[in-house]
């Protein structure tokens, strides 16, 4: 019977009879990997989609804020929205700028600090949001292989186990166990290969993206520091 | 977060559905209907072989070696040439014509004895002149001689009687023949004046010269037992003749063998010859073949009494064996272990084995012709 099934090798050599022939832990293998690959894709695709929009907001927000118009206006119209990015940062500056300044701090130095903490928090959570999953990608860049691996070698144990009891070496007896055992290898290596590559650019680009917070943060703070002088002054 | 994943799912499944359709079954490799073809494992040593046969020649399955020109004479003869025998010797142009050579010195004689007979004097030159014929062949010219003389001689019988045997007999018979000799030449000196008459029968006192010339070639050539015996009697006859017979370029001639060489084997064949070299070469002993030698050597093999150490002395030994198998001449040490005692040990053993008989594989004659075996106590007696 398995003789005979052998002698057709065409018939049952499409992805899906190799799939189908494979046995349930190679199966589960290729199953994971391609699970695997899918939420990579997704990350992929959210990550770029999350990076070019922060990139847009970035600019729009930039381009409001060096536009001269009051903090105090662009504050009112931030407050009420959900903001990202340099907005957020901005947000919780002016935030603990007025609960702070509205009820008279008496000492400008610890204000600063206070604000200062406060861009940093925000700063830390939007760089989080940025970076989150990406992880997943790295680890599945590395682990794929050798899980498609481990399915391919089970493949192979099992189709030479198969040969062994058949007693008939001949190459088309041997042909279709190593095929389905590879595929679990090809799926790995499908899963991974996009996702180290998507890892290195997600990742430098969400380095770019803080860089640039990061920058505005420092800006803004010390636009806040000498508006601190300012108010000290007057006071005096 | 939702967006992406639905996008990748759906990506996912596009790619699956495009690549179960397009990849469904890679077409199958395009074996074309080729013949097998048989791979036979060969032995570098069997292409190495040569067989013997023609340079030239086409390939034949069955190697057979250039046919020979002679008839089947020696049926189950190994070496190619044109002899009788089967020899080793290398195949010469010439063949020997042996009976020609014989056949071809006698005829001068006969001419000269002519004119002896009708003249006293020229006695001595008769004796020269059959003195090669005797030496050379002795057998075949006396018979063709003697026939003559019974016939046409009445008188000289008794030596006509004497002169057939003395050519079957050895030298010690003729010795003994001298003295009728003797007794022959005072009648065979009468006897030409009889003849003298008779031209016709001029040949007929050959016979009588020739007992005599017998002696006197004995003398100048071999042994000088004979020459105590026969001198007196020469001497007292005719001491001219020995002074004259002291240099003759004839009796030099006679004594070299004109025999002209030949050499060859002996194998026949009627087949057309096959593709080969000159001859059979490449054969060795298999290792089994040579094991079991070694092994009836190591048989034969006991190692000299207190020689301490001895196991770590090897020897090589060369020796030849017939086409029986059995020793050809004493075996010789190729490669001396240093003690003399031992190597004559390993001497001992081949002569050993060679009294007992040594089994040799059939048909490998010309591999084991010439052996070397190396005898190494550690080996061959399990020291």
């Amino acid at each position: 019977m398995e003789n005979i099934a052998l002698a057709d090798p065409a018939a049952h050599l499409s992805i899906w009879a190799l799939f189908m022939q494979a046995g349930w832990v190679v199966k589960l293998v290729m199953i994971g990997l391609l699970c695997a690959s899918i939420w990579t894709w997704a990350i992929i695709i959210d990550k770029l989609v999350a990076y070019s929009r922060m990139r847009l907001a970035l600019n729009r927000f930039e381009q409001v804020f060096w536009s001269g118009q009051s903090l105090e206006d662009l504050y009112r119209t931030l407050a009420d929205r959900k903001t990202t990015g340099m907005g957020a940062i901005f947000v919780a500056a002016m935030r603990e700028w007025k609960k702070s300044f509205e009820k008279g701090a008496k000492s400008p130095l610890a204000l600063q600090t206070r604000i200062d903490k406060a861009m940093d928090l925000a700063l830390t959570r939007e760089m989080e949001r940025l970076e989150g999953r990406l992880g997943f990608l790295a680890t599945t860049g590395s682990a794929a292989p050798f899980i498609g691996l481990f399915g391919t070698v089970i493949g192979i144990m099992t189709s030479f186990q198969a040969i062994a009891a058949s007693k008939n070496t001949s190459l088309s007896v041997v042909a279709p166990g190593i095929a389905e055992a590879l595929l679990a290898t090809a799926i790995g290596l499908l899963a991974a290969i996009p996702a180290v590559i998507a890892y290195n650019k997600l990742s430098s680009d969400a380095n770019k993206l803080g860089v640039r917070m990061e920058g505005f943060s420092d800006e803004f703070s010390a636009i806040l520091s000498r508006q601190i002088d300012e108010k000290v002054a007057q006071k005096a | 977060m939702r967006t992406g994943l639905t996008s990748s799912v759906i990506l996912h499944a596009v790619a699956l559905a495009f690549g179960l359709f397009t990849l469904s079954s890679p077409p199958a490799m395009p074996a074309s209907d080729v013949e097998s073809v048989a791979v036979d494992i060969v032995p570098m040593e069997a292409i190495a072989q040569t067989l013997q046969g023609d340079k030239k020649a086409v390939m034949h399955d069955k190697p057979a070696p250039v046919p020979t020109k002679r008839p089947d004479i020696v049926p189950n003869a190994q070496k190619v040439g044109e002899n009788t025998v089967d020899t080793d010797k290398p195949v010469t142009d010439e063949a020997k014509p042996k009976p020609v050579e014989k056949t071809s010195a006698p005829p001068p004689a006969p001419t000269p004895t002519e004119k002896p007979a009708v003249e006293d004097v020229p006695k001595p030159q008769e004796k020269p002149k059959p003195t090669p014929a005797t030496e050379v062949a002795p057998t075949p010219t006396p018979k063709e001689e003697v026939k003559p003389e019974p016939v046409k001689q009445t008188e000289p019988k008794p030596p006509a009687k004497e002169a057939t045997p003395t050519p079957d007999k050895t030298a010690a018979i003729q010795k003994e023949e001298v003295k009728p000799d003797a007794v022959a030449e005072a009648i065979s000196q009468d006897q030409p004046t009889d003849e003298a008459k008779l031209p016709n029968s001029a040949p007929a006192p050959e016979a009588r010269p020739k007992p005599q010339p017998q002696p006197a070639q004995a003398e100048s050539a071999k042994a000088p037992d004979r020459k105590d015996a026969e001198k007196p009697v020469k001497e007292a006859s005719s001491k001219k003749k020995s002074d004259e017979k002291q240099f003759n370029a004839d009796e030099i001639t006679a004594l070299l063998d004109k025999q002209k060489p030949s050499g060859g084997g002996a194998k026949r064949s009627t087949q057309q010859a096959s593709l080969g070299g000159e001859k059979d070469q490449g054969q060795k002993l298999s290792k089994s073949e040579q094991g079991a030698l070694e092994d009836q050597l190591g048989s034969c093999w006991t190692l000299p009494v207190g020689l301490e150490g001895s196991e770590n002395f090897t020897v090589v030994i060369r020796f030849n064996l017939n086409a029986s198998g059995k020793l050809e001449g004493r075996p010789t040490v190729e490669k001396s272990s240093g003690n003399p005692q031992f190597d004559a040990s390993a001497v001992r053993a081949v002569q050993k084995c060679d009294v007992a008989g040594l089994q040799v594989p059939a048909g490998k004659q010309d591999i084991w012709s010439d052996i070397r075996v190396n005898f190494d106590p550690r080996a061959m007696l399990g020291l």
